[in-house]
C-alpha cells in the first residue's frame, strides 16, 4: 500500500516539489513526523531516566560500594569524558555514590521521566500522530506552531541535559524543586549560569511553552477540523481523553511557569518570593529581604503538578480505549459515561492540588476542603477503569503483545489507584508522607500503569507508522520480564514505606537501624530465597532493597528485546497485509500505510460510532466508522465495484 | 463579530465612546485611590470594582465578547472559574478562618 | 490540500481556526496572570512590612494607562477599517498603535532606570534610609565595597568528596583582588600564578594526600609574594573580621580591614518599623541627628491634620497617615528651620512624591557615612529590596514583554502584509482581529496592574 501512497503523492505534487530530507524529517510541519519526533525523543529520555534510576538503586542496595562497570567505562575513550563530566566527577574516589550525586540523580530522574519522557511520548507523540487521523483531517490546525512546539521541547531537553555539565551539576532538590531549599542550596555560586538550578528553570520555561503551543493546537484541531459526520459523541474516546489532557496542559502549566519565573527571580535577582523573613543557612542570616513564603511555591507548583498526574494517566486511558475494544472484538462499554467521567475528572483535577501539602501546615479549612475533593476525584477514575474492565466481558480476546500490556495495565493501575486512597486523608498522610509508600503508589500508577499503556500503543500503531508488525515473540519476551520487574521494584516499597523508610535516603536506610533493623515475613522470605541461591541477604528491612534492585535489573534486561524489536521491525518486520491489519474501526486505519502527506485518499465521512465491533448481522466482526456500507469506500478511496475484488481481505 | 458592513460602521462610534469612558474611569480610579475610606481594604475593594468594570468594557466591546460563539464562552467560563478558585484558595491559605494567625507572622 | 477553515468560519462552530487558537492562548494567559495575581494576594497578605502605596510614579503610570487605552481603540479601528476596505485609514491606525506601544515601553524604561540607582538601607533597629550612592564624574554610581589590604596568606579548604561548591579561588577570590595575576608561594616554596591549571594541580595533589590519610578535606595554604589588596560587595563574601575575610568558596584570606563604611546621600527616613520613631537610629549623632526636629514637626503636622479631617478614626490603622507622618522625605542638604518644615505649598508635593524618584545630584541631600554594624540589609530598588518590588518587577516586566511581542506582531502585519491587504483582505482582517484580541488582553491586564501596583 505504501507504493500507492507514493504514487498518489507524486500525482498531487502540483504546487510543491518533493521536500528534501531536512524539510521532510527535521523541520517538518507534518503532524505524523512531529508525532514520531516527539515519540522517539520521549523514548530516548525514558531510557535515560531509567538509567539514572539504576544508578540510584545500586546505591540504595549496596551503599558505599563502588558502582560496577565504572572502571570499565572509565577506560572507553570519548564515553569516558562524557561519563566523567556528567557523573564521574561526583563519585567518591573509590567509585561509590555519595549523597550529592544521589540527589542529583533523583531530581533528574523525576524531571526527565515526567516532563521529558511520558508527556512527550504519551501525549504529544500519540496525539500528534493518531488524533488528526482519527478525526479524519489532513493535518493539525496550526502546522507551523506544531513544528515550533517540538523544537521548543527539543531546546528544553538540550538545556536540561546541559545542566549535567555546569559547575554545580544538575539540581539536587527533587523534581518538585521546593523553595527555600532549591533557592538556597549552593547559594555560594555567584555565577548563576554555572548553577544547575538556573538551567532547570530555563529548560522548564521552554518546556511549558512547547506544551502550551501543542495543547492549543490539539484543542483547536479537535474543535474545528473534525470530519464530516463526526459529531462530538461519535468521536473516539482517544480524542476525548486527549482533548481533556490538552486542556489540563493549557490551563495548569501557566501557574508552574509563574512558579518557575518567580524562583528564577529568587535565584538570579535575589528576590524573596519564597524566602521567609529571618531565613538562616549555615548559622548565618542570608542576604535577603525575606517576607515571602515557601507555601506560595508549593501552591503554584502543585496547581500544575496535580493535573500533571492526570496528564500522565489520561493518554494511557486514551490508548487503551483503542487497544482493548479492538483486541477484545467488543464495543467499548459505557462510552458516554466514560466521556462524562473524563470531563469531570479534568475539572476536578484542578481542585485537589493541596493534598500534596498536608504537612505544610496550610490550615485546617484548606485540609478539609482538599480531603473532600480528593475523595471525590476517585469516583470518575474508578468509572474509567471499570468501563475498560467490563469491555473485556464476553469478548474473544486476541492476546497479542499490545493486549498483554493493556490487560496488565488494569490490575497495575488498580493497585496504584487503591493505594492512593489512604493518602487522601490528612491524618494518614501525616505518617505516610515522603515515605516509600508514596513512591510505590505513584510509580504503580505511572510505571506499570502509564508506561505499559504506552508500550501497548507503540505495538498497536506500529503497523500504521511503518507498514510492518513488530515481532510478537520478542514482544512477549519484552512483556513478561517487564511485568515481573515492575512488581519486584514497586510492591516492596509499600512494605518499606509503612515501616517508615524515607524516600530520600541514598544509603537505603542502612544508617537508620531503628527503622530498618526489624523483620517481616517478606524479609524472611527474601533471606531464605537468598540462602537457597547461596547469597547472604540480611533478614531485615534492608533485604527488600536488594529485591527491588534485582527487579530493576530484570526490568532493564526486559527492555532489550523491545529496543531490538523496535529498530529491526522498521525495515525487517512482517509486512502488514492491508491498511487495517487489526481490523479496527476508527478512521486512522482508513489511510494508506504509512499515511502520505495529506493522509486520506478520499474525503472521510463518519457514518457511525467509533466502536462498532461484532455488529450482529454484519459480514465481518467490525464495521469501521468511515464505511457507508460494508467495504466501501476502501482506504485507497476507490469504491467502484470493478476495483473491490478483494474487499473481503479483512479477517 | 459580525461581517455586516453597516454594523461595523455603526460600531466605530461605539469604540470611540468606550475609549473615552475608559479614560474617564482611569481618572476616577486615580482620584478614588487618594480618598481616605474608613479602611484601606475598602479602597482596594472599590478600586478593584472599577477596574473590573473597565476590564469588562474592554472584553465585551473591544474583544467582541458580547456576541461570541458558544465554544469560546465554555472555554472562558472554565478558565475564569479556575482563576477564581486560585484566588480564593490562595486567600484562604493565608487567611484561614479556622486558624487566624498566619504561619510566618514576624510579630510573634 | 489545504487546511480548512483558515479564513472562513466552520459552519457548525462559527469560528475560523486562528480565533479558537487565540482564545485558547488567552485562556492560558489568563491562568498565567491569574497565577501572578494570586501570588500578589499571597505576598501582600503575608507582608511583614508596610505595603508600599502610591510609592511608584503615579503620573507616569497614569499616562501609560491612557496610552495603552488609546492603542486599544486604534487597533480595533484598524480592524474595522480593513473590514470596510479603507486601507489608508487602516495604515494610520495601525501605525499609531505601534507608536503607542513604543511610548509605553519608553516610559517604562524611565521608571526602571530611576529605580536601579536608588537605594534603601535597613538599619538594625528597623529604620530604612533611602537615597543614592555617591557618583563619580561620569555619573556612574560608586558601589559599596568592603576593602581589605595587606593580604599575605590564603587558606583553601578542599573537600575530598566532590560537592557542588569546592574551593574555587579562580572564580571567587582572584576577581576581587586588585592588580593582574597575583603570585603566590606554595608550602614547598614553589611560586605560582593562581589560574585554573595551577589550582587543579594543587587540589589534585592535596585531595590524594588527604584521601590517603583518611581525612575528609585538605587544607592548602598559599603565601602572597607581595601583600595584596581586595575589595568585594558584601554579597560576594561570606564574612570578615578585622584581620580576615572569607570568600564564598570558603577560602579565607588574612590581612587588614581598610574600610567597611557605606556612604549614602539620604533622601528619605522611613521610621515605620521602629517602636519609637523619633528615637530611631537614623537620628544618632553620627548620622541625621540634626534632622530630628524637622521629622517630629512633620509628624505632628500630619497627625493634627488627620485628627481634624477624620476625628473618629483610629490613627494607628490608617496606612496613609503612617506613611505621611513616619516616612520623612528630605529635599535639601541641610535641615529646614523647625517652623518651615511643613511649609503649606511644599506639603502636597511631599506627600505624593514617588519614593523611588528623585535625581542623583549629590548636592541636594545630606551625606551620611553608615557603620557596617548598623546595617542589616541594603539593596537598590530592584526585586531584591522586598516582595513588593519583586512582584512589581515581575508583573510589569512580563507585561512589558507581552507589549513588545504584541507590538512586533502588529508591526509585522503593517509592514509585510501589504500583498495580503490587496489580494485577500478578509484573511488580513482575521489576522488583525486575532492580533487585536491579544493586544486588548494586554490592555486588560494593565487595567488591573495599574491600580494594584501604583494606587492601592
Amino acid at each position: 500500500m505504501s507504493a500507492t501512497t507514493l504514487d498518489h503523492d507524486h500525482a498531487h505534487a502540483h504546487d510543491h516539489h518533493e521536500p528534501g530530507f531536512l524539510r521532510k524529517y527535521v523541520w517538518s510541519t507534518d503532524h505524523k513526523v512531529i508525532g514520531l519526533q516527539y515519540g522517539l525523543t520521549g523514548l530516548l529520555f525514558l531510557l535515560f531516566g531509567f538509567f539514572l534510576m539504576l544508578l540510584m538503586r545500586w546505591s540504595i542496595a549496596y551503599p558505599g560500594e563502588p558502582v560496577p562497570a565504572v572502571e570499565a567505562i572509565r577506560n572507553i575513550p570519548l564515553i569516558k569524558d562524557l561519563f566523567e563530566a556528567m557523573f564521574g566527577r561526583w563519585l567518591n574516589p573509590d567509585g561509590s555514590l555519595n549523597g550529592e550525586l544521589y540527589n542529583m540523580l533523583g531530581a533528574m530522574h523525576g524531571t526527565i521521566m515526567v516532563f521529558f519522557g511520558i508527556v512527550p511520548l504519551g501525549f504529544a507523540g500519540f496525539v500528534n500522530f493518531v488524533m488528526p487521523l482519527q478525526i479524519g483531517t489532513i493535518d493539525m490546525a496550526f502546522p507551523k506552531l506544531n513544528m515550533l512546539s517540538y523544537w521548543f521541547f527539543f531546546v528544553s531537553g538540550v538545556l536540561m541535559m546541559y545542566s549535567f555539565f555546569v559547575g554545580t551539576g544538575p539540581v539536587q532538590t527533587g523534581w518538585t524543586m521546593y523553595s527555600p531549599l532549591a533557592t538556597t542550596t549552593t547559594l555560594g555560586v555567584t555565577n548563576v549560569w554555572q548553577h544547575g538550578h538556573t538551567w532547570w528553570l530555563t529548560a522548564m520555561v521552554f518546556n511549558i511553552s512547547a506544551s502550551l503551543l501543542g495543547s492549543v493546537n490539539v484543542i483547536a484541531t479537535i474543535i474545528n477540523l473534525r470530519a464530516k459526520g463526526l459529531g462530538w459523541m461519535k468521536m473516539p474516546f482517544f480524542c476525548w481523553a486527549m482533548f481533556v489532557t490538552a486542556f489540563l496542559l493549557l490551563l495548569a502549566f501557566p501557574p508552574l511557569e509563574v512558579a518557575a519565573i518567580l524562583q528564577l527571580s529568587d535565584r538570579v535577582f535575589g528576590s524573596s518570593f519564597y524566602l521567609p523573613t529571618g531565613l538562616m543557612e549555615g548559622g548565618k542570616h542570608l542576604d535577603i529581604s525575606g517576607g515571602g513564603s515557601p507555601l506560595l511555591y508549593q501552591h503554584l507548583f502543585w496547581f500544575l503538578a496535580h493535573p500533571e498526574v492526570y496528564v500522565l494517566i489520561l493518554p494511557a486511558f486514551a490508548i487503551l480505549t483503542d487497544v482493548i475494544p479492538c483486541n477484545a472484538r467488543r464495543p467499548l462499554w459505557g462510552y458516554k459515561s466514560m466521556v462524562y467521567s473524563v470531563l469531570t475528572l479534568g475539572f476536578l483535577s484542578f481542585l485537589v492540588w493541596a493534598h500534596h501539602m498536608y504537612l505544610t501546615g496550610m490550615g485546617t479549612m484548606m485540609s478539609t476542603y482538599f480531603q473532600i475533593t480528593t475523595v471525590l476525584i476517585s469516583v470518575p477514575s474508578v468509572i474509567l477503569l471499570t468501563c475498560l474492565m467490563i469491555s473485556l466481558w464476553g469478548g474473544s480476546i486476541r492476546f497479542n503483545t499490545q493486549m498483554l500490556f493493556a490487560s496488565a495495565f488494569l490490575p497495575m493501575f488498580g493497585i496504584g489507584g487503591l493505594t492512593g486512597l489512604p493518602l487522601a486523608f490528612s491524618f494518614i498522610d501525616l505518617a505516610m508522607h515522603d515515605t516509600y509508600y508514596v513512591i510505590g503508589h505513584f510509580h504503580y500508577v505511572v510505571a506499570p500503569g502509564t508506561i505499559f499503556a504506552l508500550f501497548a500503543g507503540v505495538y498497536h500503531w506500529f503497523p500504521k507508522f511503518t507498514g510492518r508488525y513488530m515481532n510478537d515473540k520478542l514482544g512477549k519476551l519484552h512483556f513478561w520480564p517487564s511485568l515481573l520487574g515492575m512488581n519486584l521494584i514497586f510492591a516492596p516499597m509499600f512494605i518499606q514505606g509503612m515501616a517508615g523508610f524515607h524516600r530520600r535516603w541514598y544509603d537505603g536506610g542502612k544508617y537508620f537501624e531503628n527503622t530498618s533493623g526489624f523483620t517481616h515475613w517478606s524479609t524472611t522470605l527474601t533471606h531464605k530465597v537468598g540462602a537457597f541461591f547461596g547469597l547472604d541477604i540480611p533478614d531485615n528491612m534492608l533485604s527488600l532493597n536488594i529485591v527491588m534492585s534485582v527487579g530493576a535489573f530484570i526490568l532493564a534486561l526486559g527492555q532489550i528485546p523491545f529496543i531490538i524489536n523496535f529498530w529491526f521491525s522498521i525495515k525487517g518486520g512482517k509486512k502488514a497485509e492491508n491498511d487495517n491489519p487489526w481490523g479496527a474501526t476508527t478512521m486512522e486505519w482508513a489511510t494508506p500505510t504509512p499515511p502520505g502527506h495529506g493522509n486520506f485518499l478520499f474525503e472521510p465521512v463518519a457514518h457511525r460510532g467509533p466502536y462498532e465491533y461484532s455488529v450482529p448481522g454484519h459480514p465481518v466482526d467490525f464495521f469501521p466508522q468511515w464505511e457507508s456500507e460494508h467495504g466501501k469506500p476502501k482506504p485507497d478511496g476507490s469504491d467502484a465495484p470493478a476495483k473491490t475484488e478483494h474487499a473481503a481481505t479483512h479477517h | 463579530m459580525s461581517d455586516n458592513i453597516e454594523e461595523i460602521q455603526k460600531s466605530i462610534k461605539k469604540y470611540l465612546i468606550i475609549g473615552a469612558l475608559l479614560i474617564v474611569f482611569t481618572v476616577i480610579t486615580v482620584w478614588l485611590s487618594y480618598v481616605e475610606l474608613p479602611t484601606h481594604g475598602l479602597n482596594i475593594l472599590v478600586g478593584m470594582i472599577v477596574a473590573t468594570f473597565k476590564a469588562s468594557l474592554v472584553a465585551l466591546i473591544f474583544m467582541h465578547l458580547n456576541h461570541e460563539k458558544s465554544v469560546i464562552y465554555k472555554t472562558l467560563v472554565f478558565t475564569v472559574v479556575l482563576v477564581f478558585v486560585l484566588f480564593v484558595l490562595f486567600y484562604f491559605s493565608k487567611m484561614d478562618p479556622l486558624v487566624f494567625d498566619g504561619f510566618y507572622k514576624l510579630s510573634e | 490540500m489545504d487546511i480548512p477553515y483558515t479564513v472562513h468560519a466552520r459552519p457548525d462552530t462559527g469560528l475560523y481556526n486562528a480565533k479558537i487558537g487565540i482564545w485558547l492562548f488567552l485562556a492560558s494567559e489568563v491562568m498565567l496572570f491569574g497565577g501572578l495575581f494570586s501570588a500578589y494576594i499571597f505576598l501582600r497578605l503575608g507582608a511583614d512590612y508596610p505595603w508600599p502605596v502610591h510609592d511608584l510614579d503615579v503620573t507616569l503610570g497614569f499616562w501609560n494607562t491612557i496610552v495603552l487605552i488609546a492603542s486599544s481603540v486604534t487597533v480595533v479601528m484598524a480592524w474595522a477599517s480593513v473590514k470596510l476596505r479603507r486601507y489608508g485609514q487602516y495604515k494610520i491606525y495601525m501605525a499609531i498603535t505601534v507608536i503607542c506601544a513604543g511610548v509605553f515601553m519608553f516610559n517604562k524604561s524611565l521608571e526602571y532606570k530611576a529605580k536601579l540607582k536608588h537605594y534603601a538601607v535597613k538599619l538594625t533597629d528597623g529604620t530604612i534610609l533611602t537615597g543614592h550612592m555617591p557618583e563619580d564624574e561620569h555619573h556612574n554610581t560608586i558601589p559599596y565595597r568592603i576593602k581589605f589590604g595587606e593580604i599575605t596568606e590564603l587558606s583553601l579548604t578542599i573537600p575530598v568528596k566532590k560537592s557542588a561548591i569546592t574551593a574555587d579561588p579562580v572564580g571567587y577570590v582572584i576577581p576581587h583582588i586588585e592588580g593582574e595575576a597575583p603570585k603566590f608561594k606554595t608550602a614547598d616554596g614553589k611560586e605560582i600564578t593562581l589560574d585554573d591549571a595551577a589550582f587543579a594541580e594543587l587540589s589534585a595533589a592535596a585531595v590524594e594526600k588527604a584521601w590517603a590519610e583518611g581525612k575528609g578535606s585538605a587544607t592548602v595554604k598559599l603565601t602572597a609574594v607581595t601583600p595584596l589588596k581586595a575589595a568585594a560587595k558584601p554579597s560576594e563574601i561570606f564574612g570578615y573580621t578585622a584581620d580576615s575575610i572569607t570568600f564564598r568558596d570558603g577560602t579565607t584570606a588574612k590581612g587588614k580591614l581598610l574600610d567597611d563604611k557605606m556612604t549614602l546621600l539620604v533622601d528619605g527616613i522611613d521610621a515605620r518599623g521602629v517602636a519609637q520613631p523619633d528615637k530611631s537610629l537614623a537620628f544618632d549623632h553620627r548620622y541625621l541627628g540634626a534632622w530630628q526636629p524637622a521629622f517630629v514637626a512633620n509628624r505632628e503636622h500630619h497627625i493634627a491634620e488627620f485628627e481634624e479631617n477624620y476625628p473618629t478614626r483610629d490613627k494607628e490603622k490608617s496606612a496613609t497617615l503612617q506613611k505621611e507622618s513616619l516616612f520623612y522625605k528630605i529635599h535639601s542638604s541641610t535641615p529646614p528651620a523647625a517652623d518651615a518644615a511643613h511649609g503649606g505649598d511644599k506639603h502636597g508635593a511631599e506627600a505624593h512624591a514617588p519614593a523611588e524618584g528623585g535625581h542623583g545630584g549629590g548636592h541636594d541631600y545630606p551625606t551620611v557615612v553608615i557603620d557596617k554594624k548598623d546595617i542589616t540589609f541594603f539593596s537598590n530598588f530592584t526585586p531584591k529590596l522586598n516582595t513588593y518590588y519583586a512582584i512589581y518587577f515581575t508583573l510589569t516586566g512580563l507585561h512589558g514583554l507581552h507589549v513588545v511581542a504584541g507590538a512586533l506582531v502588529l508591526l509585522y502585519f503593517l509592514v509585510f502584509n501589504g500583498r495580503m491587504l490587496r489580494e485577500d483582505p478578509e484573511h488580513l482582517a482575521n489576522r488583525i482581529e486575532v492580533g487585536g484580541l491579544f493586544w486588548h488582553f494586554v490592555d486588560l491586564v494593565w487595567i488591573f496592574l495599574f491600580p494594584l501596583l501604583y494606587l492601592l
